[in-house]
């Protein structure tokens, strides 16, 4: 402690053989050495890019911001779980606005499965908690379904079209023309050049008449038709009165809403390796049962 | 339970912070708890140190902590942070001031930009706020004289620089003896010489 803490000068002296004498003051003072200096430069690297660009395409892996309800254990080995768990099945990167068509054991009835196209409206919690909803029109009636995406059950998750909309959640569909949420069951896959960006659908949608499930009008919607002319004064009014202009400014309320830059390269470079070996498998896997599809033979 | 947000990337923030937001007395609400916190962080920036009640110094002390960490990752050329720092200092030289002075500070920081110490209670003391906490909130790298007593310079009085005097009177004392016994031998020995 004493050698680290201080400069130490020393001199031999002939006359008392072998001893030592510090002849300074010590400060009470840490001064680091260049060693110590080196490694607090090595800290403070930047986390890279490819790994938090992973954000946008896995953000089940990240855990849910409030701190009270956070435990680094659980959240680990529930990683752990959703990695084995994608090993029996390709979970496809897949956005809001994405319609995916998905195929699922019956429960109630042995060996039979149920399959469901629809677009994804909500991607929410996280974990192996992690749930998706999808909404198709079918017959004229609106239906939507719930899945949570590691469940066991699930056989197939098919990504039919890959997009994304203006907005996080759709679920404003509910309330929009049942055309914008009307999907062909038997439509076939788009399939996209690998390594490009995910294009983005700008459509906006137009509302039905009252009444409304939510007050979409002050949510500040991107996808939606301007929706004054829906709005009687009263409501326009309320508009005015619960609009918050200042939250975009309050740092603290964003800073807890996320995962910060360092936690989540901790987390993304944990998981980095096994799950592109996972995707890698799966790309194999298809690869090979393309293969097999063969040309009908003409016979005679 | 909800999913973490993504757009946005920021960095770790080096304070203890609590899991949700103080409300601040105010008739206004939000709006008027953020005016009251873009005045203490204006303050904060432009004195480097103020005194004021615990409450609303720990909450400005984040947004403080945001900002400055913000400004090192945007830059001056980034418009939304520019913004942002527009809204949070009420002063517009103070403006200059994060970016040419406080992020070239704070640019190989480690640990927080601010520290928050303990205050003395005013005595006597207006009896509605008689037990309110009081607080010092500072920047780093401040040019005033330092809040808790400065212990690199040389004390005496520390129990290992006692002990080290001790030791040199020793050795002094030691070493004056070793040369008188030397000097003792050399007289001796020019008299026998003498002698012979």
């Amino acid at each position: 402690m004493l050698r680290k803490i201080c400069k130490v000068n020393l001199i031999q002296n002939n006359l008392i053989n072998s001893q030592y004498v510090i002849f300074r003051h010590l400060s009470a003072k840490a001064e680091l050495n260049e060693a110590a200096e080196s490694q607090e430069k090595k800290k403070t690297k930047k986390p890279k890019k490819a790994l938090t660009d992973m954000r946008f395409k896995y953000p089940e892996f990240l855990p849910q911001p409030d701190n009270r309800l956070r435990n680094p254990v659980l959240e680990r080995i529930m990683r752990k779980d959703m990695l084995d768990r994608r090993t029996q099945i390709n979970i496809p990167e897949f956005y809001v606005g994405s319609i995916l068509k998905l195929t699922i054991s019956d429960p109630h009835s042995q060996g039979k499965t149920n399959s469901f196209v629809g677009i994804c409206i909500q991607r929410d919690r996280t974990g192996l908690y992690s749930k998706f909803a999808l909404r198709n029109v079918i017959d004229h009636q609106g239906i939507e379904v719930m899945y949570d995406l590691y469940d066991p059950a699930i056989l197939k998750i098919e990504v039919l079209k890959l997009e994304k909309r203006l907005d996080d959640k759709l679920i404003y569909l509910k309330d929009a023309l049942p055309e914008y949420s009307t999907i062909d069951v038997n439509m076939e896959p788009e399939i996209l050049a690998e390594g490009g960006n995910i294009p983005v659908n700008d459509t906006v949608v137009k509302m039905k008449p009252f009444p409304w499930m939510q007050k979409w009008e002050r949510q500040g919607l991107k996808g939606v038709e301007d929706l004054d002319k829906h709005l009687n004064l009263w409501r326009k009014q309320q508009k005015v009165k619960h609009d918050s202009p200042w939250d975009k400014y309050d740092l603290m309320k964003e800073y807890r809403k996320t995962i910060t830059e360092e936690e989540q390269s901790e987390i993304f470079s944990e998981i980095f390796n096994r799950i592109n070996k996972i995707n890698e498998q799966h790309k194999q896997k298809a690869k090979a049962a393309r293969r097999t599809i063969s040309k009908p033979q003409n016979i005679g | 339970m909800n999913q973490a947000e993504v757009t946005k990337l920021m960095s770790q923030l080096k304070i203890a912070l609590k899991p949700r937001h103080r409300n601040l007395k105010t008739p206004l609400g939000p709006e008027g708890r953020l005016d009251k916190l873009r005045q203490t962080v204006t303050a904060l920036i432009k004195y480097e140190r103020i005194e004021l009640f615990y409450n609303r110094a720990d909450e400005a002390r984040g947004y403080t902590e945001r900002l400055v960490s913000d400004a090192l990752r945007y830059g001056d050329t980034h418009k939304p942070m520019m913004e942002m720092a527009d809204y949070w200092l009420l002063e517009k030289q103070l403006v200059h001031k994060l970016f040419k002075v406080l992020c070239p500070r704070f640019e190989n920081e480690n640990g927080s930009v601010t520290k928050m110490f303990n205050a003395p209670r005013v005595y006597p003391a207006d009896p509605k706020r008689a037990y309110f906490k009081r607080v010092v909130l500072e920047l780093k790298g401040n040019p005033y004289p330092t809040i808790t007593p400065d212990s690199s310079y040389r004390n005496k009085n520390l129990i290992h620089n006692v002990l080290l005097d001790a030791a040199m009177k020793d050795f002094y004392a030691e070493k004056e003896r070793q040369q008188q016994l030397l000097e003792q031998e050399q007289t001796l020995n020019s008299v026998e010489e003498s002698k012979k």
